[in-house]
């Protein structure tokens, strides 16, 4: 084991490249560090398009870095098929939509031993089934056992595919998007079970999500990504109630909760990971520049020239880790 | 108020065939709309709005059997002849679905797509009057004129909703319904949907009824809302009022599901509902809400509560709510 202080995940200047259309290349993750601690839930967010899901593949070695690396408790992470096995061991995926996770032809009791299956975990198998079912809260878990997905509810289901990953006992839980596809009573049945595991097993959770809301129901940091870029990052409390990154604050100022912000709705679809811009990433949608206000704090001509990292944020706390990457900022 | 009322629903009730047996998706429902207004109508998957607004425009399977009444105008739409309903259907009452991607054509022209319902509800325009037309919509839509040769692949998420909202414009509807218009967008680009369509109603002084399970968006965009659960409205009022204090316990949950970022009540305390949606085939009795309510009293299994009046213009279908109003 590392030291307690020492991540349980490390990202370290990782850049995922895909072959795109006409020979273009995109550029999905571009340079991105992050880390994910024991027993923390990091949010992160972003639009459709920003690498979000990417980063999270690559997490898991579905995806291979075209520069960088991965390193769980210290160690980078080994691609050989029997390392990879036991990697997911210790850190596992719940996918966005449970119906199309879960095989239609498996009883539930199949569907969740599946993983100590492939693992050829030895011990009692059916006693761990029924013991994550539980967990999960699939009470009294023996009356799921030979059910098959279709006889569930959809909240049943998103339970029984958080099961399925419990039941290995991972450190490291990455959610896409766990909830956006349930309704909103469910939603928030989910959350309170996702907070629970974390407060009684002590995993992990980075969950990636375009949903602010969720990222305050449970997340203890938030990075938030443009273009294959972490623009900005901090705890929950500092990011969403001091953002400073300006993609960041558009982001919060359109949910619709939040109606004592004018919403600064930005033009244009979520940008093309192909034709990431020069300089500033953000600088053509930015609305700094478009109000006028990056030329007259006289950084314009960086915006537009000059790309930049995460650096931390003026006025922070001392040990506050709050970052951005924003020329206005510096 | 019936009297200006631009669309009056009357205990529409809609009940699906299936083998299985009746499935009453919608069972008594009221409500009304004047010009120019915008409700919501609210709730979760099975609820039954969708069948609200699929009973509207009539588009239900043939085997459903829809009863009750809905003027729109005055004029009975569940009583039109196929005709009248066909003229109906796009010059006083259209529909924007979920999914933009499919219901657009995949092989025809957008523009050609949008021209197609002008010319067939206005036989004596020219051809190039209706590309000035088609032209001038995608440009109240947000989209440049010069996309009119596009295919539906050579436009984004976005740009396609939009077209489809240009499409349920095209013979100026007095009446535009909204069901789950943004629900498969981004954060962002949902932003730029909801703002145009506020744009639209409030230029074009249209009536506008939106339909999602997201009860922060609908407080946001309309006037009033509407809170349906197990095919019946259980509250309904200003759309301020009802989402800020809630006097159903079922519109509560829904409230609190989405939370208010910043305020500490919802800080690491995520808040759901326990237990599911009811199947439609097997009402629980009482109040069909009583099996998931946290305040449930030992008659809501046995009385069947009927909207009352809960406050100036709201109503409730709740036995806390005080029956004298």
């Amino acid at each position: 084991m590392s030291s307690p202080d020492a991540p349980l995940l490390e990202v370290r200047g990782l850049h995922v490249q895909f072959g795109g259309r006409h020979g273009a290349v995109a550029r999905a993750v571009d340079g991105v560090d992050l880390e994910v601690r024991e027993g923390e839930v990091l949010a992160l967010v972003g639009e459709s398009g920003c690498g979000k899901t990417t980063l999270a593949r690559t997490i898991l070695g579905l995806e291979r870095p075209h520069a960088g690396e991965i390193r769980y408790e210290g160690t980078p992470l080994d691609y050989g098929t029997g390392s990879l096995r036991r990697y997911r061991r210790r850190v596992q995926m719940i996918f966005q939509d449970p119906t199309g996770a879960l095989n239609p032809r498996q009883t539930i009791y199949e569907a969740v031993a599946e993983g100590l299956r492939i693992q050829g975990s030895s011990g009692d198998e059916e006693a761990r089934v029924v013991n994550a079912l539980a967990r999960s809260g699939l009470r009294p878990p023996e009356r799921f056992l030979q059910l098959y997905p279709y006889e569930v509810s959809g909240g049943q289901r998103q339970r029984i595919v958080i099961a399925g990953a419990m039941v290995l006992e991972p450190r490291l839980l990455v959610a896409d998007e766990p909830v956006s596809s349930l309704d909103a009573s469910v939603r928030g049945e989910i959350l309170q079970l996702m907070l629970g595991l974390v407060r009684e097993t002590g995993v992990a959770i980075l969950v990636v999500t375009h949903d602010l809301g969720l990222a305050w129901n449970i997340a203890n940091r938030v990075a938030v990504m443009y273009l294959g870029r972490i623009v900005e990052q901090g705890t929950t409390e500092e990011l969403l109630a001091d953002p400073r990154h300006p993609y960041t604050q558009a982001l919060l100022s359109v949910v619709p909760e939040k109606e004592r912000l004018e919403p600064q709705i930005l033009t244009g679809e979520a940008p093309d990971p192909t034709r990431i811009p020069a300089g500033c990433r953000f600088h053509p949608r930015c609305p700094l520049v478009q109000s006028g206000e990056a030329a007259r704090l006289g950084v314009e001509e960086r915006c537009s020239n000059e790309d930049l990292a995460l650096s931390s944020v003026r006025g922070a706390a001392a040990r506050s880790q709050h970052a951005a990457a924003c020329h206005a900022l510096l | 108020m019936s009297a200006q009322a631009l669309l009056s629903v009357r205990d529409l009730r809609v009940t699906y065939a299936s083998s299985a047996g009746d499935v009453p998706a919608v069972r008594g429902v009221d409500f009304e709309l004047a010009r120019g207004e915008t409700l919501g109508l609210a709730g979760e998957s099975g609820c039954g709005k969708s069948s609200v607004a699929g009973a509207l425009l009539r588009l239900l399977p043939a085997t459903t059997k829809v009863t009750g009444e809905v003027l729109l105008d005055g004029e009975d739409v569940l009583a039109l002849r196929p005709e009248r309903l066909r003229a109906v259907r796009w010059t006083e009452l259209a529909i924007i679905f979920q999914g933009a991607l499919h219901t657009l054509n995949p092989v025809k022209r957008v523009g050609w797509q949008i021209g197609e319902a002008i010319s067939t509800h206005q036989q004596s325009a020219s051809a190039r009057d209706v590309r000035r037309r088609v032209g001038d919509l995608l440009e109240t839509v947000g989209i440049p004129a010069r996309r009119i040769d596009d295919y539906p692949h050579q436009l984004s998420g976005g740009q396609r909703q939009r077209v489809l909202i240009a499409l349920a414009l095209a013979c100026e509807p007095s009446l535009l319904i909204a069901d789950e218009p943004t629900t498969a967008l981004d954060v962002m680009v949902q932003a730029q949907v909801l703002k145009l369509l506020q744009d639209l109603q409030r230029d074009l002084g249209l009536a506008m009824i939106f339909i999602t399970h997201d009860l922060s968006t609908l407080a946001s965009v309309c006037q009033r809302l509407a809170v349906m659960y197990a095919g019946r409205i259980v509250e309904e009022g200003r759309s301020d009022e009802v989402f800020e204090a809630p006097r159903h316990p079922y519109t509560a949950a829904l409230a609190a599901a989405f939370p208010i970022i910043g305020d500490e009540r919802f800080r690491m305390a995520p808040s759901g509902l326990g237990g599911d949606p009811p199947d439609p085939r097997v009402l629980p009795s009482g109040c069909s809400f009583h099996p998931r309510c946290a305040v449930a009293q030992s008659e809501c299994p046995t009385v069947d509560i009927e909207l009352r009046t809960a406050g100036p213009g709201r109503r409730a279908a709740c036995v806390r709510v005080g029956a004298a109003g």
